[in-house]
């Protein structure tokens, strides 16, 4: 074929798809009830892992800004006194990975003072029976787990004479590093389910549509369409039921991110954090789209191929 | 341009639509067929559309054996040539200027030329006036010409027409064979089946007659007395 020839073929091709882009739409919009049951439901199934998402996402971020659940509480025994405290602050200092901070018996006093509102029934006791305390806050290196680190210092600790207790809150920080992998792993599985419910969903309707417009395809074959004209409108379709699946699940879970934001910023102020909820950033949003989009087209080729041929196989193509 | 050389069509389960039919139409031919309900016509149009395929013998029309063919080829046979049905076939769900433009999206053709060509085609049949009406608006007719018009929009070298007047009362007929002889004077290969016996004699021109499956007179035109010698 000449140069010329493959260049206006390429043009034909082009303006059959646009053509088939913008015909598929119109049908769409020509059932409008139908067409907006069937994104409803799309829009629920896909906005339920995108939700999970954010939520583990947000967790994640939740976990990096408390530093201070990892950090130790050493509590030093009753002899131990100043000189030998601040020399094993020093000790510890040279370990790389922590910061410690020595409280002394008094302001350990001043501080419970405040905290705990007893106050004045502190001054009965005649000698202060606080122990000395370091605050170890472990700072790991990039690729070191912040549990890790504060399982390696806390049984150093442990084995000091100095040493009475030592508490760590590292248990909560396993659980805690559990459960979000338990939720990515739960994100895995929904998505994998929900994107089989979209691709089910997508098919069964384009099956019906392709089923109430056999008419159509009928006549289409007879002036002369091919296989591949005839399947582009619906394989668009699925595409844009996907898509606009998609955008109502994007929708739908903004709209639960915003009910839920004012009740999540009051549970987070108690925890005294100043915490700023995480949404999906712009390649998130993309990406859903994208999803939506392919999965709906995907859903739609699945429906379109086998119902084509079993048109075909029914003779119904082609009976003049 | 249409040649049939001894085809035969026989379905499944035996039953024999077509019997070692055989015959050839020169290119810029009218001819007529006739015979009985059940005596092929349909089954023979069928053939030349692609939209079945001989058991035995060849079928070639433009040049191009369809009995060789995968049936894959079978819309770029079928964009050659036009076919016009008894019940129109037209979109109920699309306007007249949509249903006539069908042809021409299939092609891939620009918005402008599609325009151009469908209203060209249209004025042919005489509904311009109709390119944004609704086919159920129109009376049965006008629904046939609309029907030409999609055949005739893509410029096919060859019409076939499957008993087009079968709704139509004698007075529409005329003037649809008048548009078949129009077509055809500018060149156009047309090849109607019809049983309107009057009718076909009015027109002068040759008449293959099956039966049974079986072509049995092929009558040139100059035996039929036409009005129009």
């Amino acid at each position: 074929m000449s140069i010329a020839g493959f260049r206006r073929q390429a043009r034909a091709w082009g303006r059959r798809q646009l053509f088939s882009l913008f015909s598929s739409l119109g049908t769409l919009m020509s059932h409008r009830v139908g067409t907006l049951m069937t994104i409803l439901v799309l829009g629920i199934a896909m906005a339920l892992p995108v939700g999970l998402y954010i939520t583990v996402k947000n967790l994640r971020a939740l976990d990096f800004q408390q530093e201070q659940w990892g950090t130790i509480t050493v509590f030093l025994k009753a002899d131990i006194g100043e000189e030998q405290a601040l020399a094993l602050q020093g000790l510890i200092d040279q370990q790389s990975g922590a910061r410690t901070e020595v409280i002394s018996p008094a302001i350990g006093m001043e501080q419970f003072r405040e905290a705990s509102g007893f106050g004045q029934a502190l001054d009965m006791f005649e000698e202060n029976p606080l122990p000395w305390v370091l605050l170890i806050t472990p700072e790991p290196a990039e690729d070191e787990a912040l549990e890790a680190v504060v399982v390696r210092i806390g049984d150093w600790l442990q084995q000091r004479v100095e040493v009475d207790l030592v508490q760590a809150d590292y248990k909560w920080l396993q659980r805690l590093a559990g459960l979000l992998e338990l939720g990515d792993a739960l994100i895995s599985l929904l998505t994998v389910l929900f994107s089989l419910a979209v691709v089910v969903v997508v098919s069964n309707t384009i099956r019906m549509d392709v089923a109430n417009r056999a008419e159509e395809i009928q006549v289409l074959s007879l002036v002369g369409a091919g296989n591949g004209f005839i399947r582009q409108p619906f394989l668009y379709s699925g595409f844009w039921y996907g898509l606009l699946g998609a955008l109502l699940a994007l929708l739908l879970f903004n709209l639960c991110l915003y009910y839920l934001s004012q009740p999540l910023e009051r549970l987070l102020d108690a925890y005294g954090n100043s915490f700023t909820v995480h949404n999906l950033g712009a390649g998130g949003l993309l990406l859903v789209l994208l999803a939506g989009g392919l999965l709906g087209f995907f859903g739609a080729w699945v429906s379109v191929q086998r119902y084509l041929n079993k048109i075909r196989a029914d003779g119904m193509l082609g009976r003049v | 341009m249409i040649t049939f050389e001894r085809v035969t069509r026989q379905y499944q389960g035996g039953a024999v639509a077509l019997r070692d039919v055989s015959f050839h139409l020169d290119p810029g031919e009218m001819v007529f067929l006739t015979g009985h309900s059940g005596a092929g016509k349909s089954t023979l149009l069928r053939l030349v559309l692609m939209l079945e395929k001989a058991t035995r013998g060849q079928v070639i029309v433009d040049g191009r054996n369809l009995s060789r063919t995968s049936m894959r080829t079978a819309p770029q046979v079928r964009r050659n040539v036009g076919m016009i049905f008894q019940d129109h076939k037209l979109l109920k769900d699309k306007t007249v200027f949509d249903n006539v433009s069908l042809p021409l999206i299939i092609a891939g053709l620009r918005y402008q030329d599609i325009r151009k060509r469908v209203r060209a085609a249209l004025d042919k049949v005489g509904l311009l006036s109709k390119e944004k009406a609704w086919p159920l608006t129109l009376s049965g007719g006008e629904q046939q010409r609309v029907g030409i018009a999609r055949a005739i929009v893509g410029m096919p070298p060859v019409l076939l027409a499957d008993e087009p007047t079968g709704n139509l009362d004698p007075e529409l007929s005329r003037e649809l064979f008048g548009l078949f002889r129009q077509l055809n004077d500018q060149g156009v290969t047309v090849l109607i089946a019809s049983h309107d016996l009057a009718l076909i004699r009015s027109m002068g021109r040759r008449v293959l007659v099956l039966s049974q499956g079986s072509l049995v007179d092929d009558i040139p035109g100059a035996d039929i007395a036409g009005t129009r010698a």
